[in-house]
């Protein structure tokens, strides 16, 4: 099962396991981990489960789809490894991947 | 949801009968031709047996989603002849013609009735255009429309509610719409477009006045949920005036236009994107008020749960989103052929994206046709998908929430009378114009009091108000006018009286007021406010030549439809 962390905009972190499957929006939801609104229910919509995916990660977790481009103007702070939290599939290979939750999500 | 627009008036034309030479004949049999609806008649009413989805039927209006369940299931990919048009009903397929613009395309409109007519869509009506152009404005405006700076006006929605609730709370009734569905969404937007409050009472009290001169007819709420005139002069006087507002960051902005030009928005850009924000976030967000106030009257036990614990506030209103979608379908145009379950739709066709029909199959949401807020939440298509999905939807969100902790927080438990309340359907929003409620204790003052006096408000459930009798004195005149949707028939009424005139228009919509009626010389100007299917403000001038009269009417921001009219005997 991989593990995620998620660091909030304070420092706080929360290591989580996640179910394959899930979308890293998904497993934050599921375990209570604050900071990721996603108002839209995960459909890429809303821009509020915006995450900066830790560098090291960015070429493993890829880029912004078109969709996602698009959406993820509605976030603040938006950086080339901004990701619409939604839209990043959980597999093995992503075990032990870092993000970090903007601001404007608090 | 989409916003301005000529009135599609085919399609309210489309459910009458429409045959100019039909027409003298029934008048002179004394018959109104405008009320005999095509409905009337076995080939147009709602079958049990073929599937045919009419969408200008009003039979549908109440509960369109019957028809939409065959359609998910029969008719997957529904060609409709008689209108010329495609329609698809499962999740996956709208979703896919929302996130595929190269092939499901808006630039010819985003409704059914303007991607027929294909009439030029104005420059800034990013609504409908494509990307690169639809990308250069949206990037300004996303900006500005945040879900952190929408959450910050909580304070100020909150203040909106309150004041448009507070007065209602003795009584205990009180409508959903006239009471706060017409009032703070109109109010939130103004706000944000930096209109004075002052000068958005002055538009408030003007469309009052209007209501109040037509006594006796229903109220027409939704005419208060419209700000379109007046804004230009808001533009010029924001150049001098620059505050914190959305105008004057539309104003300030550079961007860079689709051809990679750093440049600031024009004055009519401007003036077409602030009305498309106007249209789209007005009668939308006015329309989930509504439904939340059915949807709760309907399912007191969730309605309770959500009063003992706010914390149930947002998926409550997701919930409402999903299964009673404020606009039930957008509309895309084809640009190359392309297949669905087998059957080819070809390039040029007009294709229906049934939102309101994706929202409950059963193969994304299970027990789709079910209210419950505690579902599982997954997306539901109600703002769209993809590049257009709506822009204020966290700002709809933010006004529906509160919108619903303020009511309960005076109204714990109500119910809602349908019988007095009105449903209408149009080519954008579905959902009520009126809708009285009251508390318990309202019902039982009610009972003691006997029947009550039923204020003008009343109408049947879904019936369209009944015509009047032409005024007193008036000239009759048969006019055509020739809009982008092709010769629109309807008879004027017209009372001249020094220099003023007054009067209405009939047409199968029904009847509409002249307002700022005046004459100089042979010409007579007015103006109109039609709300079917969409709100728009026509302003009419003619020159008046013995029996003939020529002119035109300005159609909001759709340019000028030809009229001609012929005087009528008696
Ligand atoms: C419950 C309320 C609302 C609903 C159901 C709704 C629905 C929609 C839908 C379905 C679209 C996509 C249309 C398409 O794909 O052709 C849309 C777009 C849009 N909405 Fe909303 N809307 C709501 C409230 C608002 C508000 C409050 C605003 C503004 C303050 C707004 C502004 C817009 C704009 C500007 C677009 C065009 C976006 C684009 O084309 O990029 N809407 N809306």
């Amino acid at each position: 099962m991989p593990k995620i962390t998620y660091i909030e905009f304070n420092g706080r972190k929360h290591i989580v396991d996640a179910a394959p499957g899930l979308s890293v929006m998904e497993c934050a939801k599921q375990n209570g981990v604050p900071g990721i609104d996603a108002d839209c229910g995960g459909g890429c919509s809303c821009g509020t489960c915006h995450v900066y995916v830790d560098p090291p990660w960015q070429a493993r977790v890829g880029g912004r789809n078109a969709i996602e481009d698009a959406t993820i103007e509605f976030a603040s702070g938006v950086e080339a490894n901004s990701r619409l939290s939604c839209q990043i599939k959980l597999t093995d290979d992503l075990d032990g991947l870092v993000v970090r939750l903007p601001e404007s999500q608090r | 949801m989409s916003s301005i627009g000529v009135a599609s008036e085919r399609a309210a034309f489309a459910g009458s009968v429409r045959n100019p030479r039909l027409e003298p004949a029934l008048e002179r049999a004394g018959i109104d031709p405008r009320r005999i609806r095509l409905g009337a008649f076995p080939m147009n009413a709602v079958q049990e047996t073929k599937l045919d989805w009419d969408p200008y039927n009003p039979d549908y209006f109440r509960d369109p989603h019957s028809v939409f369940a065959r359609l998910r299931e029969e008719a997957p990919l529904y060609h409709n002849e008689r209108y010329g048009f495609y329609a698809v009903s499962r999740y996956a397929d709208v979703e896919r013609c929302m996130g595929d613009w190269e092939t499901f395309s808006s630039a010819r409109g985003d409704i059914l009735e303007m991607i027929q007519a294909n009439f030029p869509v104005p420059r800034g009506s990013f609504i409908h255009h494509d990307p690169p152009l639809h990308t250069a404005y949206r990037k300004v405006l996303t900006r500005v429309f945040t879900p952190k700076r929408m959450a910050a006006l909580e304070p100020q929605i909150r203040q909106f509610c309150a004041r448009s609730l507070d007065p209602l709370v003795e009584s205990g009734e009180f409508d959903f719409i006239a009471n706060l569905g017409a009032e703070m969404p109109m109010r939130v937007i103004g706000m944000l477009l930096g209109i004075p409050e002052e000068d958005q009472v002055a538009i408030r009290e003007r469309v009052d006045a209007n209501l109040r001169t037509e006594q006796g007819k229903p109220m027409d709420y939704s005419k208060t949920t419209k700000m379109g005139e007046g804004f230009e002069g808001y533009i010029d006087w924001r150049v001098s005036h620059p505050s914190d507002d959305l105008m004057t960051a539309l104003l300030a902005v550079e961007f860079e236009d689709e051809t990679g030009a750093a440049r600031r928005l024009t004055r009519d850009e401007i003036l077409v994107i602030v009305n498309i924000i106007a249209g789209a976030g007005n009668e939308t967000t006015n329309r989930l008020i509504g439904w939340t106030g059915k949807l709760l009257a309907e399912h007191p036990d969730q309605r309770r749960q959500i009063h003992q614990d706010r914390s149930l506030i947002p998926q409550a209103i997701e919930e409402i989103l999903r299964y009673e979608p404020p606009g039930p379908a957008v509309a895309r145009y084809v640009t190359r052929d392309v297949e669905f379950h087998g059957s080819t739709v070809p390039a040029g066709s007009a294709l229906v994206a049934l939102v309101a029909a994706a929202n409950r199959d059963e193969r994304k949401f299970p027990n789709g046709g079910q209210f419950d807020i505690h579902r599982k939440r997954l997306p539901h298509l109600t703002f769209g998908y993809g590049f257009h999905n709506c822009l204020g939807n966290a700002l709809a969100r933010v006004e529906g929430r509160i919108a619903l902790d303020e009511i309960l927080n005076r109204f714990p438990e109500w119910d809602v009378d349908l019988d007095r309340g009105y449903l209408s359907s149009t080519s954008t929003v579905r959902g009520w114009e009126t809708l009285p409620a009251y508390t318990p204790k309202a019902r039982e003052g009610r009972r003691n009091r006997g029947p009550v006096a039923e204020t003008s408000m009343a109408t049947g459930p879904t019936s369209p108000p009944a015509p009047e009798p032409a005024p007193a004195g008036a000239e009759r005149w048969h006019v055509t006018l020739q809009t982008p949707m092709g010769p629109q028939e309807m008879t004027l009424h017209l009372v001249r009286d020094g220099d003023t005139v007054t009067g209405r228009i009939d047409s199968p919509m029904g009847s509409e007021a002249l307002k700022n009626g005046k004459i100089a010389g042979n010409t007579l100007t007015w103006i109109m406010e039609v709300k079917k299917p969409m709100s728009v403000k026509l302003s009419f001038e003619v020159q008046v030549q013995g029996e003939r009269m020529t002119g035109h009417a300005k159609l909001g921001v759709f340019g000028k439809a030809r009229l001609e009219g012929q005087r009528l005997a008696g």
